[in-house]
């Protein structure tokens, strides 16, 4: 029974603290429209970021930047609700669970159409998810795993069997990779249809000049009557900060994708423009790299994590932007325990912990930061002076983003900079991935190991009642708060600056955005 | 066009420096630390997954075998494909070197537009107020970098007064004209100073020699002077400094092209060096070598154009 446990995640890793934001499963937007006037059609929507997409397959494809995208073209089954904590049902209108927990039944929704004119079906349904489920370790198929098979009862309805009862499914449903494509893709190859992907979403294909710009057209045919709004959507490739900032401000953009936190202050002074932050899932953090000596003694950890205050990291490298992190889930995420006690600032405490470790006069480490990445080198520089209190001497590292990734991923450094966001509204796919030394990724790269604590995920996993994962997941959470296997430091909203004539536009906590709600205001 | 003989012989030299090119930067790169695999991945990125991306993408071979498939590749004129666009290098390239070479065709033409003038006033009176100016107030375009003066034209120009896109390419040629001009502008401010100070020292070496004294003695004075007899002759030193500092500004528009979003070569290269996307790095940097030295070339048949005299083997 192998349980595929890394779920992977989107995070942003070394963008850490800035505002990019998740990707994430589906969702559903808060209809748009401000006050008086309703939404108007017509407009071509233009979005500055700073990446372009890399590729438009969703089920082996990873970045936020591709994500996005798709997830305009192609939808799924079931979407993430507007807190993100829970599913709606979106392509279905339902379902019904066996009373084993092992088979879904779900009903389609109707009249529903692809942007090609046919009629989506239950063989496209099954077609979408086998497809997702075959790329297994390289793609997203692993997310799918307890699936034993899909059937096709009738065109408007499918039968998922599963090999075990499996609390996550309907989130998994949620998430983009399981998004619906015609059967057979068509009639073409998987290359070339996702060249000019194809879908029921409220924007179909229309050109992509790599590196530079991708739009979508409106699909006239969607599904929910009068939507969308837009004629057009483009992503434009600013890499610059301070160019989409000034973009913005210039009106040659609607959308900035990536607002810096030290703009986003300046940007609420600029009568045309508006800063918005929506709450995320997003946490950063400290990784300690538990093959190292120091870091394998859990009174280091707990006395760096004391010795840290996350008030003045919030205060002075995201501008009072963020909340200080008590657990390593985030508020937002079902499960959540508001009540785990994380390990707070005090010094005294810090240098009692220190004391009692092997390491009582301190040590020399390091610190990996992310180049180009100004919030983190703000937050580098204070946690060194608050280390230098208890006797650690921090020597900062600055790596370009790529080779901080392989430094991490190597298990190659002592303390780095870390960030995650959920794609699904389930704690599963972090926890299995942060706490499980099996997960994939050494315990997303720490190399922590508590049996107990995998264990007890193990039964969470399998436990459908809700309280009972509630009772299992608030010990994970307190477990690994009193191993401090990480620091958490804070949570972190997303940031978006738009110009005032965007309306509508909606963020949910997993990240993922609905321009089928947004318009722009004449 | 005898004088045009050198040519072939200049076309073939391109082919030693291309693959001197090609064996330093596909070594050098590969020395770089860092993955592509945990670029494309990500936060996702488990040791088995990266490993199916090394399997795919050939990089579990002997680098030495790597060096000879690409090697093989390009023989057949093939770039190879990106590892993170998952397109052919080729297309990549094609698509974005019109943008540089407009931006570096654009701001030469501005620089002579500035310059010429500039160094014909300040040759004209040796010595005097203007001259004195002229060679002044240009060098503080030189000292000042290139990225900062970009956002200074941009805050001042684009979004103080619209006049100009803040960003970007645009579609259609007016268009580009229009969407270049601050970068041409930027680049053409910190070049024209080296370009006045070089014309300005020639055309007071040309207005010294003899048949100028005779054609001012014919009673040929002022823009005639200067266009009809001094321009040709004391334009063939700064042809010379011109054609290497557009050697320099083809490497040199990576930071313009990022402060201004423009889809050309240099933005090209930044985006695959940080992805560590090999092929694109390796193909980017052949087009922009071999471009660098078609310019050499170019430089030197302009030459023999201006100067009849000028016979280049």
């Amino acid at each position: 029974m192998s349980t595929r446990s890394r779920w992977a995640p989107l995070a942003l890793g070394l963008t850490a603290a800035l505002a990019l934001s998740a990707c994430s499963g589906g969702s559903s937007g808060a209809t748009g429209g401000s006050a008086s006037s309703g939404p108007v059609s017509g407009g071509d929507l233009t979005i500055a970021r700073g990446a372009d997409a890399s590729a438009m397959n969703n089920t082996n494809t990873f970045d936020n930047n591709s994500i996005f995208v798709f997830e305009q073209i192609m939808e799924p089954l079931f979407t993430v609700s507007e807190d993100g904590t829970t599913t709606k049902p979106w392509l279905a209108t339902g379902y019904k669970v066996s009373k084993d927990g092992k088979t879904y039944t779900i009903d389609l929704r109707k009249g529903v159409k692809f942007s090609n004119g046919t009629p989506m079906k239950s063989a496209d349904v099954k077609f979408s998810i086998d497809q997702d489920t075959k790329t297994g370790e390289d793609g997203w198929g692993f997310i799918n795993s307890a699936i034993k098979k899909v059937e096709t009862p009738s065109d408007s309805q499918v039968v998922i069997d599963l090999k075990y009862a499996w609390a996550p499914f309907i989130a998994d449903l949620s998430l983009f990779s399981n998004g619906i494509v015609p059967n057979n893709y068509g009639g073409e190859s998987a290359d070339a249809f996702y060249k000019h992907p194809v879908g029921t979403g409220p924007f179909k294909w229309g050109s992509w000049q790599k590196g530079k710009t991708l739009k979508l057209v409106k699909n006239t045919d969607y599904w929910q009557k009068g939507k969308p709004y837009l004629d057009s959507v483009s992503w434009n490739v600013v890499p610059d900060a301070n160019t989409r900032k000034l973009q913005l401000q210039g009106g040659q953009t609607d959308i900035n994708e990536a607002p810096d936190w030290s703009s986003l202050a300046g940007l609420k002074a600029d009568p045309n423009v508006e800063a918005k932050t929506f709450p995320s899932t997003e946490l950063d953090y400290i990784a300690f790299n538990q093959k190292r000596s120091q870091y394998a003694d859990v009174n280091v950890r707990r006395a760096i994590s004391a010795a840290i205050d996350q008030n003045a990291l919030i205060k002075a490298a995201l501008y009072g932007n963020g909340t200080p992190a008590n657990s390593f889930l985030m508020p937002g995420v079902p499960y959540y325990d508001k009540n785990t006690k994380g390990i707070s600032y005090d010094l005294a405490q810090a240098k009692a912990d220190l004391a009692k470790s092997k390491y009582p006069k301190g040590f020399t480490t390091t610190l990996l930061v992310a180049t180009g990445n100004s919030t983190q080198e703000t937050l580098s520089q204070i946690i060194q002076s608050q280390l230098a209190k208890i006797g650690i001497t921090v020597k900062i590292v600055q790596l370009d983003p790529t080779t901080h990734k392989a430094r991490r991923a190597a298990g190659d450094f002592d303390m780095a900079f870390a960030a995650w966001t959920m794609d699904i509204p389930d704690p599963d796919e972090w926890v299995s991935f942060a706490v499980n030394p099996k997960g994939g990724s050494h315990s997303a790269n720490t190399w922590w190991d508590d049996p107990e604590v995998v264990k007890l995920n193990a039964e969470a996993q399998r436990t459908v009642d809700t309280k009972e994962r509630q009772r299992l997941y608030s010990e994970i959470q307190q477990r690994a708060a009193d191993a401090a296997f990480i620091k958490p430091m804070f949570y972190v909203p997303y940031a978006y600056a738009t110009t005032k004539a965007v309306q509508g536009f909606e963020v949910t906590p997993l990240g993922n955005y609905h321009l089928e709600d947004v318009w722009l205001k004449k | 066009m005898t004088r045009l003989k050198f040519i072939p012989g200049r076309l073939l030299q391109v082919l030693p420096v291309a693959f001197g090119v090609t064996i330093i930067v596909f070594f050098m790169i590969h020395l770089l630390p860092g993955d592509p695999a945990l670029a494309v991945l990500g936060e996702h990125a488990t040791s088995s997954s990266v490993a199916a991306l090394h399997r795919s993408w050939g990089l579990d071979r002997p680098l030495w075998d790597q060096y000879l498939m690409f090697l093989g590749r390009l023989l057949h004129g093939d770039l190879g494909t990106s590892l993170y666009f998952r397109e052919a290098v080729s297309t990549l390239v094609i698509q974005r070197v019109p943008a540089t070479l407009l931006l570096v065709l654009y701001a030469v033409v501005l620089v002579v537009i500035i310059s010429v003038p500039l160094a014909a006033v300040a040759a004209l009176r040796p010595g005097g107020p203007a001259d004195h100016a002229v060679r002044v107030v240009p060098m503080i375009g030189l000292g000042m970098p290139n990225f900062w003066l970009g956002i200074m034209l941009v805050l001042l120009l684009a979004v103080r007064v619209r006049f100009f896109p803040v960003g970007g390419y645009g579609d259609g040629f007016a268009q580009h004209l229009w969407y270049l001009f601050l970068p041409a502008l930027t680049i053409s401010v910190s070049m024209a100073p080296i370009v006045i100070r070089s014309l300005r020292a020639s055309m007071i070496s040309v207005l010294s020699s003899e048949y100028i004294a005779t054609a001012r003695a014919k009673g040929v004075r002022g823009l005639h002077l200067i266009v009809g007899h001094v321009l040709r002759n004391a334009a063939i030193p700064t042809v010379t400094v011109l054609g290497v500092n557009i050697g320099y500004l083809i490497g040199g528009t990576l930071v313009i092209e990022q402060v201004f979003a423009l889809p050309g070569i240099g933005s090209l290269m930044i985006t695959a060096i940080f992805n560590r996307d090999f092929p694109v790095v390796q193909g980017v940097t052949l087009v922009m070598a071999v471009i660098v030295v078609v310019i050499g070339i170019l430089t030197d048949v302009f030459y023999t154009l201006l100067d009849p005299r000028v016979r280049l083997r």
